[in-house]
């Protein structure tokens, strides 16, 4: 078969197959190129940022590089007592150096990262070592503040002797690795991140089914209609898109408040007395109202979308062989909605696990987020290997919830419109 | 006719590029502040430097800046920041740091600059703006009888009703503290002692939990300036802490039923900062020294209720009452360094809160994960 298709050749003498193959591959080189633009783009964008992301997250090359003589003397310091004074002198040795260099002010926000205090204490003790005395360098540092003299201190330098370290991962669920290389938890009144872990998942599980449960009806209700009461209806529906996220955000805070027009409204009709007022806002309560409208109608449009191409001529079959109206509704209509629900759902989870301004506006005492935290490490305390750790830890999880969409029912299945 | 048109355009477009490469760019927080210093030291400035001061809004935070250093591309030149940022920043690198009394000048008395500022700076890289307060309001519809000292803030008992607080730590425990029974001390030392233990910092976190999961009281957590004021109006809240400038705003500018209790207030204040290879930092120095002078600095607070740095401003102020642009009230009563205001107050540790701010809000948010 195929010698004989060998013998096949084109009228300027080149076997077919060959010259199928060329203008295929002409024709891929022109896909190509017309792509490469997305795709240059999307490795600027999206995955240069992501890999750089990565690295910072566990890179700790500027502490090891900055005091080599005291981690060499290290080596052999178990951290069950003070360090000697060979250790302490190295460290004096690679501080002077640091000194002259003017680069202490980075070393001492690297290690406030790993144990709070260290910004002032390295400070006092630039300005007490100008007088320092040759020798005894353990006495003379212990004398500079009591911190230099507290064990805990020393080993927090210690922790940074490696090049690269994953202290910052264990550190987004409240763990760090001790001296004796064990991972275990941070002390109990400073366990939050994992608190914040679940609260993010929480809301954004929660304002997911909200969205959906309220969802559904609008976009059959849009599919249905005829046209001239649908595209008022889709107005309705697309107008908070086009007003400011604060804006709307604000608005539910006049309604929800407790001295709101909501709870004004049921003071007036007596629903409630005036001095127990239900409190609907700076709480859960208030951060799933305001979530839920603000996603909506990115639930709304995927439904849209595929219900619109359902032909209504299926549910009269369903219904002309006997199917009472629920059951026409659940074997035939709903299957056939599923890549509608899957992409919606997708859509909105995404987006609530990474909000953070309008939880923290309306949230109240549950308002912080695992996002403001982020944002906090990113602005406040320039800790950004901190923060790109825990936006790792955040877009993996976005990821194995997508794995696990897709073991369920399927990428193939989603559709956006 | 055409030509010439045409000659004007492109000559005052030319000119339009070569004033922006002299420009100096200042970041701010935007808004009513932002206008005050427009108006107040920077047009006056460039109208002096015959340069143009451009004004940026930004909001807060060192993130922007470093991502302009790390890019290679800075393109502000002069920044108003928090204290913690000026020693995080300084410490980074990022600014300039000042040779003091002859970066900047002395005031009108020929008193030095560094001893005619309100209190010494937190970093070499620092120079005073504003201070300003964190202290507390009221509405007086929704409060029976006068609440005077910060005690007042946590008695539920004598005035029931729901507080405004902010969403962090910051403040916070030092207000709790000062209501708990502890004297501040000169400048809040007493304060940050007991904060520096952690006996100190359980007192503080057990002061505001009483507070908040009291039936009586209860918090709102604020994390903008503009809602303390907005809860007090709406009668959310019967009292909030929040920046004496924005009450001040509702108080006056708006003649809301609200008043201000200095007692244990926190001085906090806002610097500038000199981006190191900004744009144009040689003029940017000028227009600084220029802006931060005594004449300078009264000139902002003609437009909003921040206290400036320096003391001769003060004076500056005193002698033009009424000070406001409204022309008719008086300003410097509404100093949060004004003396009537000062009798029991806390200056905000900056160097405290660099070291600890991270460890102190993760408690902080536990504690209130436990409400």
């Amino acid at each position: 078969m195929s010698a004989e298709l060998k013998q096949i050749l084109t009228t300027d003498g080149i076997p077919l197959e060959i010259s199928l193959k060329r203008a295929e591959r002409k024709n891929k080189i022109k896909a190509f190129l017309l792509v490469a633009p997305l795709l240059f783009f999307l490795m600027i964008t999206y995955i240069f940022p992501i890999g750089d992301m990565l690295m910072r997250s566990v890179d700790d090359k500027m502490v090891t590089n900055m005091l080599p003589n005291t981690f060499k003397s290290m080596e052999n310091w178990d951290g069950t007592e003070m360090p000697s004074e060979e250790i302490f002198e190295a460290f004096y040795i690679d501080f002077q150096k640091l000194v002259e260099e003017k680069r202490e002010g980075k070393l001492s926000t690297q290690l406030n990262y790993t144990k709070n205090g260290f910004k002032s204490i390295i400070k006092k003790l630039r300005r007490k070592s100008k007088t320092f005395e040759e020798g005894n360098y353990k006495e003379q540092i212990m004398a500079v503040h009591r911190r230099w003299a507290d064990i805990d201190y020393w080993r927090a330098i210690k922790r940074h002797a490696p090049s690269y370290t994953t202290s910052k991962y264990l550190k987004g669920i409240d763990m760090y690795k001790n001296e004796e290389g064990k991972i275990v938890s941070v002390e109990e009144d400073r366990r939050i991140h994992r608190v914040l872990w679940l609260r993010t998942l929480e809301i954004a599980f929660f304002v997911t089914l909200l969205c959906f449960l309220m969802a559904y009806p609008i976009a059959y209700l849009l599919a249905t209609i005829p046209m001239k009461y649908s595209n008022l209806l889709m107005i309705c529906v697309l107008l908070p898109f086009w007003t400011s996220l604060l804006v709307r955000t604000a608005s539910w805070m006049i309604l929800l408040q407790q001295q709101g027009v909501v709870n004004d409204f049921f003071v007036m009709i007596g629903l409630v007395a005036d001095d127990n007022r239900p409190e609907m806002m700076y709480n859960k309560t208030g951060t799933y109202v305001a979530m839920t409208q603000i996603l909506l109608p990115f639930m709304v449009l995927p439904l849209y979308s595929v219900m619109k191409t359902i032909s209504p001529s299926l549910m009269r079959a369903g219904k002309s062989l006997g199917g009472t109206p629920f059951v026409t509704f659940w074997k035939v209509y709903f299957p056939l909605t599923i890549p509608g629900i899957g992409a919606g759902c997708l859509l909105v989870f995404i987006l609530a696990i990474g909000y953070y301004i309008t939880p923290a506006l309306v949230g109240g005492a549950s308002g912080t987020l695992i996002s403001n935290q982020i944002a906090f490490h990113m602005k406040s305390t320039l800790d950004w290997s901190f923060a790109s750790a825990m936006g790792l830890m955040l877009l993996t999880g976005v990821l194995a919830i997508y794995w696990v969409y897709n073991k369920l029912v399927g990428i193939d299945n989603i559709k956006l419109g | 006719m055409k030509k010439l048109s045409k000659l004007l355009l492109v000559l005052s477009f030319a000119l339009s590029i070569s004033s922006s490469a002299f420009a100096v760019t200042v970041a701010s927080w935007g808004g009513a502040y932002t206008e005050s210093q427009k108006l107040g030291y920077g047009d006056p400035t460039a109208k002096k430097l015959g340069i143009t001061i451009n004004w940026v809004d930004y909001s807060g935070g060192l993130s922007e800046i470093k991502a302009q250093k790390e890019a290679g591309k800075i393109t502000w030149d002069i920044i108003d920041v928090y204290a913690m940022d000026t020693i995080n920043g300084c410490d980074e690198g990022l600014f300039v740091e000042f040779d003091f009394d002859k970066d900047f000048p002395p005031a009108p008395d020929g008193t030095p600059a560094s001893k005619d500022f309100f209190t010494g700076m937190p970093s070499k890289c620092a120079v005073g703006n504003i201070l300003y307060s964190w202290n507390y309001a009221y509405n007086t519809n929704n409060v029976k009888g006068t609440p005077k000292t910060i005690k007042d803030f946590f008695n539920t008992k004598k005035f029931p009703g729901k507080r405004a607080i902010y969403k962090g730590a910051l403040t916070n425990l030092e207000i709790a503290l000062a209501a708990d029974g502890i004297k501040p001390g000169k400048g809040g030392k007493n304060i940050y002692k007991a904060l520096n233990t952690d006996k100190g910092v359980e007192r503080a976190m057990n002061k505001i939990k009483e507070l908040c999961t009291d039936p009586n009281g209860g918090c709102v957590f604020w994390s903008a300036g503009a809602q303390p004021p907005e809860f007090l109006v709406s009668g959310e809240v019967v009292m909030a802490t929040g920046w004496n400038g924005r009450f001040f705003n509702a108080e006056v500018g708006e003649g809301a039923p609200i008043k201000q209790v200095w007692d244990g207030q926190g001085l906090d204040y806002e610097y500038f900062v000199l981006v190191k290879g900004g744009p144009n930092e040689a003029d940017a120095k000028k227009a600084l020294a220029m802006m931060t002078s005594t004449e300078g600095l009264a000139g902002s607070a003609k437009y909003i209720a921040y206290a400036p740095w320096r003391k001769s401003s003060l004076k500056v102020m005193a002698k033009g009452e009424p000070w406001y642009k409204d022309g008719k009230t008086n300003m410097v009563p509404q100093m949060p360094t004004a003396p009537a205001n000062t009798k029991n107050f806390f200056l905000v540790d900056a160097q405290f809160w660099a070291d600890n701010s991270a460890e102190l809000n993760e408690k902080f948010e536990a504690m209130k994960a436990g409400f």
